[in-house]
């Protein structure tokens, strides 16, 4: 998860730019000591939800499913986390909505010391549901739009789909609970994108994430719709000068990226072109701390049956099951070869992913999206945008040995 | 706290998300043993042997993959076993207070997280 709002209009460019002049060799940062060492947790409370999606992760249905845990299972579960340490538990699904139990288990997780979170359609969000999840400890609602009405709608698969989010993202605000935006981009609802920020930030709304598709569940069938990689670029460009316009006249909409590393790099490139090289290296650094692609690091996804994930998209592969052992257990047993590979996955990417300048601030993006396509999980992500340019670092000061003294 | 091994079984046959799942293990040389690795979603064997491959398939000499369901697990840390524990305390006690808990490891928590409300 990528701030582009925090990252060009917050950094204090001067300072770290001072630092940068002055640094020397010694002052490495100890980028280790500030990383996020507890993955923040994605929970498929259900596989149920009351719409049908056309680029679901999770290939959620309107019919119940079998195997889902049980309330006294679920509060075990949150044990499990709350032990481990986990900072953050998202409550997604399905829609997580349709759980009778939710406000109880969000209140629990919250007695627990954990931070609950909501991902969510929001079309079942009511004022008194709102309300009543903000007193259990709910610190915030993501709601699912898609476009604008007619697009959204005929992804959603159902007719007021739209109308019906804005209604739930309305009732969160009304009642006080912090709330955004999530908007997958495709191809498809791309030219939607900035119609949909206008119109929820006249209603009130100042939190947008956008996330890129990845090639998991649903997902995985519509490779096809998602943008080429030029058209990301133009996306992500859309939503960074839509932040600086925005921010321009003094509205401080916060804006976010998920789910493409490269946008890690293209952001770095893109401050250096809006506010020079000072800047380039503070947005520079700061990726560099917060640590590149999450996967199996910084998030982790345990699915309605207990399964639990590299990342809430990767549903194919689990590392084992919470019902067998507690997911601390799982999460720390680097005697998995696949994650101790990917906890170390600098030193395996391949191709123009080994030599990239931006290697310790992307990580090689999507590694799903790597294996998705090409069967290879070190090959490249075949949605990175960079040119052959950036890359290799060409007529650039930022990244790689270039840059190593900064801070 | 004193260990004590009393493995209940595990419930084997709801673990398709939906699709079944295989359960994945590996041997990294010959005369090392076999080690299990996750599981694989996959409509048969092939497929999940297919799957597991790319995963592991750079790292293991051997692979093999059995359905999730026909392995009979016992398990001294089982969800359903701890949460049979909770409701029965539930039951007898007004008060749901907490201390039951099993502690384990870890006792310090992350700091603020900067991908907390994804």
């Amino acid at each position: 998860m990528i701030s582009i709002s925090k990252l060009l209009c917050d950094l204090d460019a001067e300072g770290d730019g001072l630092r940068y002049d002055a640094a020397d060799e010694s002052k490495k940062p100890q980028i280790t000591d500030e990383k996020q060492h507890r993955p923040v947790v994605v929970w498929n409370t259900t596989r149920r939800c009351n719409l049908y999606c056309s680029h679901c992760y999770a290939g959620a249905e309107t019919e119940a499913a079998t195997g889902e845990f049980s309330t006294a299972e679920a509060k075990t579960f949150i044990d499990q986390l709350a032990d481990f340490g986990a900072p953050v538990l998202l409550f997604s699904g399905g829609e997580p909505l349709v759980r009778e139990d939710l406000i109880e288990l969000v209140g629990y997780a919250a007695d627990r010391g954990l931070r609950p979170v909501l991902s969510s359609n929001g079309t079942l969000l009511t004022r008194e549901k709102a309300m009543a999840l903000k007193d259990a400890g709910l610190q915030y609602a993501g709601i699912s739009v898609d476009g604008l009405p007619e697009r959204n709608d005929q992804f959603r698969g159902e007719e007021g789909a739209f109308d019906a989010a804005v209604r739930g993202i309305e009732n969160c605000l009304e009642v006080g609970l912090k709330t955004g935006l999530r908007y997958t981009i495709t191809e498809a609802n791309a030219p939607d994108l900035e119609g949909v920020v206008d119109l929820l930030a006249e209603k009130g709304l100042d939190r947008f994430c956008f996330y890129h598709l990845d090639y998991g569940g649903r997902g995985a069938e519509i490779v096809d719709v998602d943008l080429s990689p030029a058209e990301k670029r133009e996306a992500v460009t859309q939503v960074a000068d839509l932040t600086l316009e925005y921010h321009d006249r003094g509205e401080e909409i916060e804006t976010l990226l998920v789910g493409n590393y490269a946008d890690a790099a293209y952001l770095v490139e893109y401050a250096r072109e809006e506010f020079g090289e000072a800047k380039a290296q503070a947005v520079y650094d700061y990726l560099e701390r917060n640590g590149g692609d999450p996967t199996g690091e910084r998030i982790a996804d345990v699915d309605y049956q207990g399964n639990v994930h590299l990342t809430q998209f990767w549903q194919g592969y689990s590392l084992g099951n919470v019902r067998d052992r507690p997911f601390g257990e799982i999460w720390e047993d680097e005697s998995n070869p696949l994650l101790a590979a990917l906890r170390n996955r600098e030193e395996r990417l391949t191709g123009k992913c080994a030599d990239c300048q931006y290697k310790s601030i992307c990580r090689g993006a999507s590694r799903l999206r790597a294996l998705s396509t090409t069967g290879d999980l070190f090959a490249p992500d075949p949605q990175c945008y960079l040119t052959d340019e950036e890359v290799a670092g060409t007529g650039s000061a930022v990244g790689g040995a270039a840059g190593a003294g900064a801070d | 706290m004193v260990e004590k091994a009393r493995r209940v079984p595990v419930d084997s046959d709801e673990r398709g998300n939906p699709t079944p799942q295989w359960e994945v293990f590996v041997r990294n040389e010959a005369g090392d043993p076999m080690r299990h690795v996750g599981s694989v979603a996959a409509a048969s064997a092939t497929e999940a042997h297919e799957h597991a491959a790319r995963l592991f398939g750079w790292y293991a000499v051997d692979l093999w993959v059995c359905p999730a369901e026909s392995v009979e697990r016992f398990s001294t840390r089982g969800l359903a076993a701890d949460a049979e524990e909770r409701s029965d305390e539930e039951a007898g006690d007004d008060d749901d207070t907490d201390d039951s808990d099993e502690p384990r490891v870890y006792e310090e928590t992350a700091g603020a997280s900067e991908v907390n409300s994804l």
